[in-house]
C-alpha cells in the first residue's frame, strides 16, 4: 500500500506544480502587482470599473458625505448587512434591509418613506456590494434620492461616528 | 464489459465532486481580482503572496476537478482535493476565531460568509474526497496489478 500511496502523492505533487505554474503565467499581471506591493490600488481600480458597469445610475458617496447627511438627520440610513451583523452595531435609527428582502418583504419597511426622501444605504466594508444592490433595487421601487455609501460601516465605526445596538 | 453497480456509483460521485471543483475554480479564474480581494480579506498572507495564491489556487481547482471528472489520476486528484479542503477548513476556523466577518470566497453557486455553515460544507467535502480515495485504494488492491484476488477462470 505504501508504494501506491507514494505514487499517488508524487502525481498529486506534479498536478499541483503544473496547475499553479500555469496559473502564475496566466495571471501574471495580478502576480506582478501583488509582488510589487501595488495590489490594493489595483484592486480598488478594478472594483470601481466593475461597479461603474454593473451599477450604472446608482449615486455613491464617501464617508464625509455620509456623515454630513447623518448630522442634520435629513437622510434615512439603510443597513444592507445580514440581520446578525446589524443587531451587533449599526448607524442609529437605520433600517435593516438586505438585498434578499427587496422587493419581497420590504414594502412595509419603506412604506412610511417619501419617494423623494434622501436615503443612504451602506454595508460592511469598502469591498462589499450589498449597499449598491439595495440602492439599485430601491431605485427601481421609485425612490429618487438613493445613495450608496461605499466606505462601509467599518470605516464609519473606525471614524468614531455614532453607532448603537437598538432597533 | 460489465460494470458493477459499486464502480458506477464511485465514478458518479467522483464526476460530481470533480464537476463542483471545476465550476468553483472556473468562477475564480474568470474573476481573478474579486478572488484576490477575498484572499486579501482573510488577512493571513502578506500582500506579496496574495497574488500568487489568487492566481494559482483557481487553476489548481480547475485542473483537479477536470482530471477527476475525466478519470485521469483519480486517486491523486482525490488526495489533492482532500488536502485542499482541509487547508480551507483550517483557514476558516482561524478566521472565525479572529472574529472576522468576511465573504468566504468559496465560489460555487452563491456568496456566503465565513461561519459554521462553511465549516460543515468543508467537513462534508473532506469526508467525500477522503472516502472516495479510500474506496479507490481498496479497489486498486483487489483489482490492480499484484492483486491478491485471483481472476475467475
Amino acid at each position: 500500500m505504501s508504494r501506491v500511496w507514494r505514487q499517488d502523492l508524487a502525481w498529486a505533487g506534479f498536478i499541483l506544480g503544473v496547475a499553479v505554474l500555469f496559473g502564475l503565467v496566466h495571471q501574471y499581471p495580478l502576480v506582478r502587482a501583488s509582488w510589487r506591493g501595488e495590489l490594493a490600488p489595483r484592486l480598488s481600480q478594478v472594483r470601481d470599473q466593475r461597479r461603474a458597469e454593473q451599477f450604472q445610475g446608482v449615486k455613491t458617496i464617501n464617508l464625509a458625505q455620509a456623515y454630513a447627511l447623518f448630522q442634520p438627520g435629513q437622510a434615512r440610513f439603510i443597513d444592507a448587512r445580514p440581520a446578525d451583523e446589524f443587531a451587533e452595531l449599526h448607524v442609529p435609527k437605520a433600517l435593516n434591509i438586505t438585498p434578499a428582502m427587496v422587493p419581497a418583504g420590504v414594502a412595509e419597511k419603506v412604506a412610511g418613506l417619501a419617494k423623494d426622501k434622501e436615503i443612504v444605504v451602506y454595508c460592511g466594508q469598502v469591498n462589499c456590494d450589498l449597499a449598491l444592490k439595495v440602492a439599485e433595487k430601491l431605485q427601481t421601487l421609485g425612490f429618487t434620492r438613493v445613495m450608496a455609501y461605499i466606505g462601509g460601516f467599518r470605516a464609519w465605526d473606525e471614524a468614531g461616528y455614532p453607532a448603537d445596538t437598538g432597533k | 464489459m460489465r460494470i458493477s453497480r459499486g464502480a458506477l456509483g464511485l465514478r458518479t460521485l467522483e464526476v460530481v465532486l470533480g464537476g463542483l471543483f471545476f465550476y468553483a475554480g472556473l468562477q475564480k479564474v474568470l474573476h481573478p481580482y474579486e478572488f484576490a480581494e477575498a484572499v486579501l480579506a482573510y488577512q493571513l498572507l502578506p500582500e506579496s503572496l496574495v497574488g500568487v495564491v489568487a492566481a494559482g489556487l483557481p487553476w489548481l481547482e480547475v485542473a483537479v476537478g477536470l482530471c477527476l471528472a475525466a478519470g485521469i489520476k483519480r486517486r491523486s486528484c482525490l488526495l489533492l482535493l482532500a488536502g485542499l479542503v482541509a487547508g480551507f477548513l483550517v483557514v476558516i476556523l482561524i478566521t472565525m476565531a479572529r472574529g472576522l466577518k468576511i465573504d468566504c470566497g468559496c465560489g460555487l453557486f452563491f456568496q456566503r460568509q465565513v461561519g459554521l455553515a462553511v465549516v460543515l460544507e468543508d467537513l462534508f467535502l473532506v469526508g467525500w474526497a477522503a472516502g472516495l480515495y479510500w474506496w479507490e485504494l481498496l479497489r486498486s488492491e483487489k483489482c490492480g496489478p499484484g492483486s491478491i484476488v485471483k481472476a475467475a477462470p
